[in-house]
């Protein structure tokens, strides 16, 4: 399976939620996701496409743009290509259906993401913060407007 | 975890300072009896933030960086960091650099399945192979500290080719320590494949199957011992690697014993992979000619871009997202750890089983939790 067929078969499976789809080169594609069905998404990509292995899962911070994109990026143990997906999330109130269910090692990268970026996963089973303290939560802190860094860091050595 | 616990049940914390854990984290775990019945991973006593601190540094301070997200794998951070600037700018890396990182990279994945051995060898209650372990991985120690000047965070990647090249006698130096290496390594797997009392701990415990790995999403040793030839070296060949004779190491029982089988084959081909390319290596420069980059231009700007680059780290699959917006520092860095995942498997792996066990489990997965962390 080559990088052409699977942004046909992508497309053509979901012509309403994928756009944006391009090939970067033969083992890399990248493509935009719709939020609200990232989940039948990934359930055929595992299933038809045989994209079995999710590399990682995380956020990015776009201020001037006021977005959030939480970005997927799916491998395979048959054929090179990796796929790069991104899901826009309105930054006031990011909000997207977990893909535990499809993927399970996304439990915790979606928990990382959660702590760090604030992205609200649903149906997640265990949604709750992996490396920061508890006391942490609510501040977000690989947003890029977080002001805690380094000098909250640093306050609290001393 | 349910945190009730019924009769003849309790939860036992061990960790975050055991001394049987590989790494600071926590592993809560629910026992009826001796067997284990549901168990949780807590993380967090050692987070950096790095992936925050690589945004407000240089690309080259990011170098310094990147050694510090595991001691063990120091070379391969190194390799898909500068690897991911250098897709995103477009450096070609001259082909001697090429073959001094790969040797690099390959020695630094001896040590680490050298002390990953050892470490777990004393968690099974084997403790005088880890002394072994120990000594002879200092003479492997030794070579990477001629060539780069430090044991453990080396710094010696840069964009475009190498911090240095290799000294003088490096050749003699590395057949004389892998002669002894390769009668050590022999002698590992003979003390391993005749005690019988270690044998009764690790085969049939904590077995993956194919199906099972690949869906939680482990990669490296832990996957290829259950019979998965999933390397990024033969998939997505980075370097030289596909000018390189060498196999992919796996096995098929995926139990304990199968993932340090696969580790004492993996350091055999790492040995074959640094001769030949110390008898390939070519002369010339190590640093592109006329770049704009490299080691005397301490400030550089990387075109806006996003690339994904990943390598093989001795753990498994260690990649970089790096999001560039055309300054001096990226836009936002993601560090795909490959003991990330290996560490979720755990408490599924070790429900079932006994106490006394969970550590052997553990170790033969050869978790970094600093790694994890970052």
């Amino acid at each position: 399976m080559d990088a052409n067929s699977i942004i046909s078969s992508l497309t053509g499976k979901f012509p309403e939620d994928i756009y944006d789809a391009d090939i970067e080169s033969d083992i890399r594609v990248i493509a935009k996701v719709k939020p609200e069905n990232v989940v039948e998404v990934c359930r055929y990509l595992k299933e038809d496409l045989s994209f079995g292995h999710l590399c990682c899962e995380f956020g990015a911070d776009y201020p001037d743009r006021n977005e959030i994109e939480v970005i997927y990026v799916i491998g395979s143990y048959d054929h090179p290509v990796v796929l790069t997906m991104k899901a826009i999330l309105p930054r006031d109130a990011p909000e997207v259906e977990s893909v535990v269910p499809v993927y399970w090692n996304a439990n915790w990268y979606e928990r990382e993401t959660y702590e760090l970026f604030g992205v609200k996963y649903l149906n997640h089973p265990n949604l709750k913060p992996l490396v920061l303290p508890q006391e942490m939560l609510g501040e977000w802190p690989l947003r890029k407007d977080y002001e805690g860094f380094p000098n909250k860091t640093a306050r609290n050595l001393v | 975890m349910d945190e009730t616990v019924g009769p003849s049940e309790m939860i036992v914390h061990l960790g975050p300072q055991h001394p049987m854990m590989p790494g600071p984290f926590r592993l809560n775990a629910k026992l009826r009896g001796e067997t284990v019945v549901d168990s949780e991973v807590e993380m967090g006593w050692i987070h950096k933030g790095i992936e925050k601190i690589l945004e407000s540094k240089t690309y080259l301070q990011g170098i310094t960086i990147v050694d510090r997200i595991c001691y063990l794998a120091a070379m391969t951070n190194e390799e898909a960091y500068v690897g991911s600037v250098e897709k995103l700018a477009g450096i070609e890396v001259p082909e001697r650099a090429q073959y001094i990182r790969v040797i690099m990279e390959e020695l630094s994945r001896l040590q680490s399945h050298l002390l990953g051995m050892g470490e777990y060898a004393s968690f099974v209650g084997f403790v005088s192979m880890f002394m072994y372990t120990i000594r002879d991985r200092e003479d492997v120690m030794s070579l990477i500290d001629s060539v780069t000047g430090a044991r453990v965070t080396h710094s010696f990647l840069r964009y475009g080719g190498v911090k240095d090249d290799l000294p003088d006698g490096f050749k003699d130096d590395v057949e004389y320590v892998f002669g002894n290496l390769k009668k050590a390594i022999d002698n590992y797997e003979e003390l391993y494949s005749t005690d019988q009392i270690y044998k009764a701990r690790t085969k049939g415990i904590g077995v993956l199957t194919a199906d099972v790995a690949k869906d939680l999403g482990v990669s490296g040793p832990p996957l290829r011992a259950t019979g998965v030839a999933f390397d990024i070296r033969k998939d997505e060949p980075y370097l030289v690697y596909k000018d390189l004779d060498f196999k992919v190491c796996t096995q098929t029982d995926g139990d304990v014993y199968a993932r340090i089988q696969v580790r004492l084959d993996e350091m055999r081909e790492s040995m074959y992979i640094i001769e030949q390319c110390l008898d390939q290596i070519p002369s010339g420069p190590i640093f592109p000619e006329d770049t704009p980059y490299g080691k005397r231009s301490p400030v550089m700007r990387v075109p806006a871009g996003e690339v994904f680059h990943r390598v093989e780290d001795p753990r498994g699959e260690m990649g970089f997202y790096m999001v560039s917006d055309g300054s001096d520092k990226p836009y936002r860095v993601k560090i795909r750890g490959p003991v990330y995942p290996t560490l979720q498997t755990l408490p599924p792996l070790i429900k079932g089983v006994t106490v006394a066990d969970i550590v052997a489990i553990a170790g033969s997965m050869d978790t970094c939790t600093s790694e994890v962390d970052r």
